[in-house]
């Protein structure tokens, strides 16, 4: 059962991050393979605000900061200018991936190979329903409820929201209708990149040690989660975060936990197999 | 208070354009013009650049040579959405909804441009217009009968009393009751409330029952244009439409 407790935080780690790379996919059309390395690098600069003093709850701010402004940064200078030429759609794929490995190994380049750590306790331990977790793990839980129900009305109620919809299932009608489609597509890369931040942040706080590789298998999680919720579903997205949280999690309880981004991998083969389109999704997503 | 669904018409022109796509001509030397309280229709086969002109004349496609203007302003390769706030409304042929979108949604959306308080009388006033769409509100556009659909992207641009309605084919997929109803009841209704209407339909009978005057599209070209009643009466004009077809592609 404490597996089932460890995994309910990766499965709400996991959602955070995948809502905002589906965002990101949906609303831009970008598969932005980069994101495990913007991740990683958020919690690197919540880390050194952390060790210069600042409260870690503080400091996870700046990683969510940092996360929303390298992310539109991103789409901006780099993914933006190859989309107007009208390349392949593998072409920025590729590019992402590129970004990916420059922001990883650089990261490294300037931090190091070694492992670090918050300056924050656990905080003591709550037991229930047979699961232990601690005060930390409690905080990220409840931090990742009030962010997902933020997305919900976000994407449900407001105008913004409505528009991001919009442009994601027709940006040419979106555009017809008085939308600034390119004005929410860069709002949609500042608040997919903060979820990005925040994911990357609450994901090194949580696993305690971490290093400027940690983020890069964290690729193949996002991939699986938002293939079983369907690709470009925000609700999809939280489902299929749940489930694939849950299951590495149990399944590296009993295997090993080098199997996770196996297991994982195999859920996402599955997927594409048997219903590409995604638990949510309809046929015409893609 | 009652919310009006359409301006007073703009007349809606073209000067010698041409347009297509990646910079070579599909449609060339166009000079058309709507004006308000009329139906204006083109009609022509396959292929014949038909969307294509519609595109160009609300910003989607770009113009290569000649001029669009609305309402004495020129409006040539200007952004769809600044041409939709010059009060051009623009039903597309295809993808014409947001299919993940409930309808009132849809309508929302439409209503974009709109102050916010402003938008609950404006789809009340749309679902005035259609009926049908009241009980289906929190339906998803996309599963919506073909009908139902054209119904909804119709009162998506409506949203925003556009004074100028540009309808790319409104009747392809419905059966010939409902093209009928869509064409007579509501096309003819919003020029005779006052709008520039231009139509693309294919159904040229139909077409003609409602416009005043119509255009014949064949490879890009205006091969033909005048009164309904004359076109039908032009040897060509029935050998193509109304009979076999001698029109270029
Ligand atoms: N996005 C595009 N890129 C390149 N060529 C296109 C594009 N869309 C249409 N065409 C070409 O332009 C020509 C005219 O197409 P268009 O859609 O304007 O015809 P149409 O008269 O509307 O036909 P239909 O009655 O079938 O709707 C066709 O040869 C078509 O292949
Ligand atoms: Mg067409």
């Amino acid at each position: 059962m404490s597996s089932f407790g460890f995994g309910l935080i990766t499965a709400a780690v996991l959602a955070i991050a995948t809502v905002g790379f589906t965002m990101q996919f949906a609303v831009t059309n970008v598969l932005n393979l980069a994101y495990g390395s913007v991740m990683i690098n958020s919690a690197f600069v919540s880390y050194y605000l952390n060790v210069h003093g600042v409260t870690a709850w503080v400091s996870l701010v700046g990683g969510v900061f940092t996360g929303s402004v390298v992310s539109w940064a991103l789409n901006r200078f780099i993914f933006t200018p190859f989309q107007r030429r009208n390349l392949a759609p593998i072409t920025v794929v590729i590019v992402a991936l590129g970004v990916d490995l420059v922001g990883t190994f650089g990261l490294q380049a300037i931090v190091g190979g070694g492992y670090v750590s918050f300056r924050q306790s656990p905080g003591s331990e709550y037991h229930f329903l047979g699961m232990i977790l601690s005060g930390l793990q409690l905080v990220i839980l409840a931090i990742c409820a009030v962010v997902l129900g933020l997305v919900h009305w976000v994407l449900k109620y407001t105008r913004l929201g409505k528009a991001m919809r919009a442009t994601s299932a027709n940006p040419n009608l979106a555009r017809n209708s008085g939308v600034k489609v390119q004005r929410v597509i860069s709002t949609t890369w500042l608040i997919s990149g903060a979820l990005c931040g925040l994911a990357g942040t609450v994901l090194a706080m949580n696993t305690g040690v971490f290093e400027a590789t940690s983020a890069q298998l964290y690729i193949v999680l996002l991939l699986a989660a938002m293939f079983l919720g369907g690709p470009g579903e925000p609700y999809g997205a939280m489902f299929g975060a749940l489930t694939i949280g849950l299951a590495t999690e149990i399944s590296a309880a009993y295997f090993s936990p080098q199997y996770k981004e196996v297991i994982a991998f195999l859920a996402l083969l599955g997927m594409l197999t048997f219903r590409p389109y995604g638990i949510f999704g309809s046929e015409k997503t893609n | 208070m009652s919310v009006e669904l359409s301006q007073p018409g703009l007349v809606l022109s073209t000067t010698a354009l041409s347009a297509g796509y990646d910079g070579r001509a599909i449609v060339s030397d166009i000079s058309i013009e709507a004006s308000p309280g009329k139906v204006i229709s083109i009609v022509g086969p396959n292929g014949s650049g038909k969307s294509t002109l519609l595109k160009a004349l609300v910003g989607v496609v770009r113009v290569l040579d000649g001029t669009v203007s609305v309402g004495g302003n020129d409006i040539t390769n200007l952004p769809s959405e600044e041409v939709a706030k010059l009060g051009v409304g623009y039903v597309p042929q295809i993808d014409d909804v947001f299919p993940p979108l409930t309808v009132k949604e849809n309508l929302e959306i439409g209503g974009y441009l709109l102050r916010r308080s402003e938008i609950p009388d404006r789809i009340a006033a749309v679902v005035d217009r259609f009926p049908r769409l009241k009980e289906m509100m929190s339906r998803k556009a996309g599963k919506l009968s073909g009908g139902e659909r054209k119904m909804l992207a119709m009162g998506r641009v409506l949203m925003l009393s556009p004074s100028v309605l540009v309808l790319d084919e409104p009747t392809a997929n419905l059966a010939p009751m409902v093209a009928t109803q869509l064409l007579e009841e509501y096309v003819r209704g919003f020029a005779d409330q006052g709008s520039t209407v231009l139509l693309v339909e294919q159904r040229a009978k139909s077409a003609l029952r409602i416009s005043d005057w119509t255009y014949v599209l064949g490879g890009g070209r205006v091969v033909l244009d005048g009164a309904p009643k004359d076109l039908q009466e032009n040897p060509l004009f029935v050998e193509s439409f109304l009979g076999g077809s001698s029109i270029p592609k």
